[in-house]
């Protein structure tokens, strides 16, 4: 299907069509790397947010001048890309305290690039009604940086024209995801993970004008995907399809996540609030949380068992990215509770790299061959 | 090289007696809480919770050389070999049946367990999990991250105000989980107390300008047991008083940790706990360990009559909750006062606080001081993550270097 290799493109072509973009618009890119980014505010100022990938096919010899071999080796990927001075045209970078080796390499990236424009966002890590509160504190200290950097004033009005915009997104992206429950689902995980990803590559509105085509066609797909042992995809971020296509040659088939790539990107919406910043707040503060929240493994955990049961799910892949301790911790408590319910759990360990995820084939091929003998 | 006397026989005179009253208190059904380091353990002390920092006992178990056991456990159990030492040892310890490996009887088990998000991700992770396993209770105090490296005076008014309400929230949650009201005016004598066994603590630390240097890292990694574990206790102040008064006699008399003293080291996060005696080594090449970030960052002044406005400013600018700015203004500050000519930086396998920005610390310190840095591949507790032969030889090609 055509429609589909235009989101393919937005991540293939991700350095291109930023730049183009900032030409055409004259206006700032901005990189960001947590889920706990605002970007509805980044948005506000007309700004063109994106998320910053890694990739898997290059050396990290940049990088690995600066960092212990110890560090995750997806923070490791991308910082190595903006050494290599592919994220040059960024005019800012933000991040969020979600994540030690977000946090750490946040230090790495303002000493040793050019960014002009750096934030950190102080996201709490409990979720009360005092830190939504701090949170909204911190939302506003973010807006006056970025009308300060960039000489521009942010109204509620353009952040409610945000959060519409976002919105629509979200509401389009779960959309595409019902898609999936169908047997054989009518999108691949690879697919999907495509579509999702390239919505962190361009502007929002674009980005909806591609899944209403998409929505409008995709039912009557003449190539619709092979079906397969139905899997939900859950563990570290996942920033590119090489697992879900090795996955996905061996008999395996993605049809629903629990990733910060997938669900837990879009599944919620900003609801409507006269105080916009207050009402994102709540957003991120209520959203389906990333394990380095509080007590969080509880709602997320459910929240996978109830994707398990709606997407009618056989087996669960826990991808963890080596030195990932967040999701390392939680993965064996996960693992437990879903065996517990007779649902078949593999666990996989693996470096952010092509040559980290060769290995890997073999076991995941092993485990759909053992989902399927089971009557 | 000698030891300093007031640490013959710490471990029997402090540490063990520390577990044993902490295990008297379970029996007699006294409050126990497991705690993390940069939590305000002040607010326990003025409840009479006994605390248990599992960080110390993943140490003992190293020094007693059981932790790789212990963490294999927790890691047959599907906890990886990536994740923090101190974690898997003591989620290894809760899990085993085999209890008497355990040293010290094993922890106590807890009425229930604090934790803060001001040093790692670890913290908040392992503690869930020791709460899911126990049964028992956690409470996030939820930290906010210092963005600046600020130190007490210069904190965002905001953040002292969220820490404060968090310590309010606390207060709260220790009252219903101990069925007693913190009482105001005990707290301030408690805040008074750690406030002095700080000063104390620093006064011991400032003799170590002194060339050649009285006190060296193993014993400065005893002896910060009080200091880190159980601050405000007239036992803590004893044994300080007496440690100063011996350290400041040295200091007076030339007595030297070594003798024949070349190298001045400065020593950043932890040591190989399971390996103690590589100071000894140190020593051996006429190299002796000045400072220990781990001796500073525990400490901060205390102002009674604010208790929770002075525990913000004391916890907030722990380096372990700041960017890496903090880290180097400490090294930086260290290395000018005790005369530093050579700064140690060992990474810890499961630590990404620790171990990412050594770089920056290392390229900073060496443009401001010229002081040179090695970086060490080592860990805390897992002793499989240290290649003893490795080590030494970095170490010896280094000091050959701060020779030139
Ligand atoms: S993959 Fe895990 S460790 Fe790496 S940046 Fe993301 S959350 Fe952090
Ligand atoms: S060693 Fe590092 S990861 Fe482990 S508890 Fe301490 S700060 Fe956290």
């Amino acid at each position: 299907m055509q429609i589909l290799q235009s989101f393919k493109n937005l991540l293939h072509r991700k350095h291109i069509i930023a730049k183009t973009w900032k030409n055409q618009n004259k206006r700032p890119v901005v990189g960001w790397n947590s889920t706990y980014t605002p970007e509805e505010i980044i948005s506000a100022i007309n700004a063109l947010p994106i998320r910053i990938l890694g990739s898997m096919d290059t050396t990290t010899t940049l990088a690995d001048a600066y960092l212990p071999r110890n560090a995750c080796s997806f923070a490791r990927s991308t910082f190595d890309h903006a050494l290599k001075g592919d994220y040059n045209y960024l005019d800012g970078f933000v991040t969020s305290n979600s994540c030690d080796n977000f946090g750490k390499t946040y230090d790495l990236w303002r000493h040793y690039t050019q960014i002009p424009y750096f934030h950190f966002i102080n996201t709490p890590h409990t979720n009360t009604p005092k830190s939504s509160e701090f949170l909204y504190y911190e939302l506003i200290r973010f807006k006056e940086s970025l009308e300060k950097h960039f000489k521009t004033t942010i109204t509620n009005k353009t952040l409610q024209t945000a959060i519409k915009t976002y919105n629509e997104n979200r509401t389009f992206l779960k959309q595409v995801y019902n898609l999936r429950r169908k047997d054989p689902p009518l999108l691949s995980g690879v697919e999907a993970l495509e579509i999702v990803l390239s919505s962190m590559l361009t502007t929002k509105q674009a980005h909806n004008k591609l899944l209403k085509q998409l929505l409008s066609e995709v039912t009557t797909r003449p190539d619709p995907p092979k079906p397969g042992v139905r899997l939900l995809i859950t563990g570290s971020i996942m920033d590119t399809p090489d697992l879900l296509n090795i996955t996905e040659t061996v008999g395996g088939i993605a049809v629903t996540d629990d990733l910060c790539t997938g669900t837990r990107y879009f599944w919620n919406l900003v609801e409507a609030n006269k105080d916009p910043l207050e009402a994102i707040a709540k957003r991120y503060i209520n959203k389906i949380p990333s394990p380095f929240m509080h007590d969080s493994h509880r709602e997320r955990f459910n929240h996978i068992k109830q994707l398990i049961k709606d997407y009618d799910v056989e087996a669960v892949i826990i991808f963890l990215l080596k030195f990932c301790d967040t999701h390392m911790f939680d993965a064996p408590l996960l693992t437990e509770e879903l065996k517990a319910e007779g649902i078949p759990v593999l666990n996989i360990e693996y470096e952010h790299t092509r040559s980290g995820i060769a290995p890997i084939k073999t076991r995941i091929e092993a485990f759909i061959e053992m989902v399927k003998g089971v009557p | 090289m000698t030891r300093l006397q007031t640490l013959e026989g710490f471990y029997q005179n402090h540490i063990q007696p520390y577990y044993q009253n902490a295990h008297n208190a379970e029996r007699d059904g006294k409050p126990i809480a497991y705690v993390a380091s940069t939590f305000p353990v002040e607010i326990l002390q003025a409840m009479d919770i006994t605390p248990i920092w599992p960080e110390n006992y993943a140490s003992v178990c190293a020094a007693r050389q059981v932790s790789v056991r212990l963490a294999e456990i927790a890691e047959r159990r599907g906890y990886s070999r990536d994740l923090c030492s101190y974690a898997r040892t003591t989620i290894g310890s809760i899990l085993t049946t085999e209890k008497d490996i355990l040293p010290e009887g094993g922890m106590p088990k807890p009425t229930f367990l604090v934790a803060s998000t001001a040093a790692c991700d670890t913290h908040l992770k392992w503690f869930q999990v020791l709460s899911h396993h126990l049964k028992r209770p956690l409470y996030l105090l939820d930290s906010p991250y210092n963005i600046t490296g600020a130190d007490a005076e210069n904190l965002e008014p905001h953040y002292i105000q969220q820490y404060m309400s968090q310590l309010e929230e606390l207060i709260t949650f220790l009252e219903k989980q101990t069925n007693t009201k913190l009482d105001k005016n005990r707290l301030r004598k408690i805040i008074e107390l750690s406030d002095r066994t700080s000063n104390l603590w620093l006064e011991i630390q400032d003799y170590r300008r002194t060339i050649p240097a009285p006190m060296g890292a193993r014993d400065a990694f005893s002896a910060v047991f009080f200091m880190l574990c159980i601050p405000a206790t007239q036992t803590a102040v004893n044994f300080y008083e007496k440690l100063r008064d011996e350290v400041k006699e040295r200091a007076k008399n030339g007595i030297g940790k070594i003798q024949n003293e070349r190298y001045r080291l400065i020593w950043d996060n932890l040591p190989m706990w399971f390996n103690l005696k590589f100071f000894n080594y140190l020593n051996n090449l006429g190299a002796v360990t000045v400072a220990e970030t781990f001796s500073h960052v525990w400490t901060g002044s205390l102002d009674p009559s604010k208790p929770l406005e002075s525990l913000a400013k004391k916890y907030l600018p722990n380096f372990a909750n700041c960017s890496v700015e903090r880290r180097i203004n400490l090294i930086l500050n260290l290395a000018k006062d005790f005369h530093a000519n050579g700064i140690i930086l060992p990474t810890n396998w499961g630590c990404r606080m620790m171990s990412i920005g050594e770089t920056i610390v290392k390229e900073v310190l060496y443009e401001k001081l010229g002081v040179p840095s090695l970086i060490l591949n080592v860990d805390s507790s897992d002793w499989r993550n240290y290649n003893e032969a490795q080590v030494k030889n970095q170490i010896e090609t280094f000091i050959e270097t701060l020779n030139a």
